[in-house]
């Protein structure tokens, strides 16, 4: 990308590159993220099902009932895995350039292809998560998910969100250690908020017009229609969200655009 | 050819100041050529090679590059220390298009790592690192090497191949070697630069340089 070559540009062969780079970056990941001891690669799954395990029973054990008589379990198991990918992304976002440095020593590799690697990696094991649980619910209660495509479209959305967001940090991080200071106690705090936790129907109808402005609420309420049909109203405004996505990652770009030419390596 | 149009490159330092590294560096580096860049030691020869390399840009001015261009070789730069000097190569081959067990093979020949190849590179010396990554940058064929002193210099038996290499490839790539000792410089390069007070001179022939950086 930064490459200053006078040579006629070949986008094909520039693709070629970038996604060999890409295939490259996720590899390495695995390996550095995971090893090759005990389990391996499928701690990639291991954490996000264990969590979402933790989670789902702890609820069906204190088991309160849900508006709409949706399943426990299933509700707070599918609001909590979509929202352990989004938090991830964006929690180690901003310490990604500097754990990361050596790499940008290789001009071909730029800091978005390794955030794209990153982050590719962790909406794919996260997915594969959500894949599983659904298919225990389906196979132990036979709740299946009604319109499978939301689903994934849903968590594609997330993800892309995140990413963008994620971009914005990391350059912020570039200035100021304060992002990666505060950003964990941020996402810690804006839980509730997310919509990873409530539905949009439950709330009053004023309070409801507020919670469609957050972009994730609208991503698990498109999730939650994927999984639950018609059987609980939901609401989501498809280019809502893209603006969104679009807004985010435009804004990550330039914001990285800058810093990346500040950074000290 | 590798063109600097007047380059300014200054960092921040703790507390609010900023020192300027480079004030206006201008300069054409033609394929096949072989420079030795001399300067004293904080003269930023090695925010130079950082900023030809591309890891690091300038403040101010332009840098046209129309070859491949390594990363400045002789720190521990450009591998990851959490994986073995093995899957260093591997990553190495995949990036820039090699073919891996080739790669691998090559570059554990050359390093003579022994068992510390299939070992973190965290474990390494420096002397092994700077070996790997020599070994890493000759595997991928670059068409200019960007070389600190460090790699050519030392009387051990592996410095000796070092030297023996990059003599190799300087019949078919271009070299900047920045250093502090006219010595290394000589037994490689055909011209030379003097970097003093932020500003870079080169000079057609070698000897003046080494006089004026001498004189300096």
């Amino acid at each position: 990308m930064s490459d200053a070559v006078a040579r006629p540009v070949d986008w094909g062969r520039a693709l070629r590159v970038q996604l060999r780079v890409l295939g490259a970056l996720i590899l390495r990941e695995m390996s550095t993220r995971f090893g090759r001891e005990n389990l391996g690669y499928l701690w990639l799954f291991a954490e996000p099902l264990m969590l979402g395990t933790a989670i789902g029973a702890l609820h069906h054990v204190t088991g309160h009932g849900l508006p709409g008589g949706l399943h426990v379990l299933m509700f707070w198991v599918t609001g909590y895995v979509p929202f352990y990918m989004f938090r991830s992304v964006i929690n180690r976002a901003p310490t990604t350039v500097v754990a990361n440095q050596s790499l940008l020593y290789h001009r071909r590799i730029t800091i978005l292809d390794i955030m794209l690697a990153r982050n590719l990696l962790e909406g794919g094991a996260v997915m594969g998560t959500l894949v599983i649980f659904l298919a225990a619910f389906g196979m132990a209660l036979d709740l299946w998910p009604k319109e499978p495509a939301l689903v994934v479209f849903g968590m594609a959305a997330m993800l892309a969100m995140a990413h963008g967001a994620a971009l914005i940090l990391a350059a912020g991080a570039i200035y100021t250690d304060l992002i990666d200071r505060v950003i964990h106690l941020v996402t810690y705090v804006t839980m509730p908020f997310t919509g990873a936790f409530f539905m949009v129907f439950w709330l009053p109808t004023e309070m409801q017009h507020q919670a469609l402005r957050i972009p994730t609420v609208q991503c698990f309420e498109m999730i939650r229609r994927g999984l639950f049909g018609t059987a609980v109203p939901t609401t989501f405004d498809v280019p809502y969200i893209i603006t969104w996505i679009i807004g985010l990652n435009l804004a990550g770009l330039l914001m990285m655009n800058v810093a990346r030419r500040k950074l000290v390596v | 050819m590798i063109r600097l149009e007047n380059i300014h490159k200054s960092y921040k330092l703790h507390g609010g100041s900023s020192k300027v590294v480079l004030r206006g560096v201008s300069a054409v580096f033609g394929k096949g050529e072989a420079v030795g860049i001399l300067g004293r030691n904080g003269a930023g020869k090695s925010t130079l090679l950082r900023l030809i390399s591309g890891v690091e840009f300038p403040e101010a001015g332009h840098i046209r590059r129309e070859m491949s261009i390594s990363w400045p070789l002789g720190h521990a730069a450009a591998m990851h220390y959490a994986i073995s000097g093995a899957d260093n190569a591997r990553f190495i081959a995949r990036i820039y298009e090699k073919p891996i067990a080739e790669t691998v093979e090559f570059v554990e020949d050359f390093a003579e790592l022994g068992q510390y190849y299939r070992q973190p590179v965290r474990t390494y010396s420096s002397g092994m690192m700077t070996r790997l990554g020599l070994a890493l940058s000759l595997a991928v064929d670059f068409e200019c090497y960007l070389l600190d002193e460090v790699v050519a210099a030392g009387d051990s038996r592996f410095a000796d191949r070092c030297r023996a290499a990059l003599l190799d490839r300087r019949a078919r790539s271009t070299m900047l070697m920045v250093s502090h000792q006219a010595e290394t410089v000589r037994a490689f390069c055909t011209s030379g630069a003097v970097l003093k007070d932020g500003r870079l001179t080169r000079y057609e022939d070698l000897d003046q340089a080494i006089a004026a950086y001498h004189a300096g």
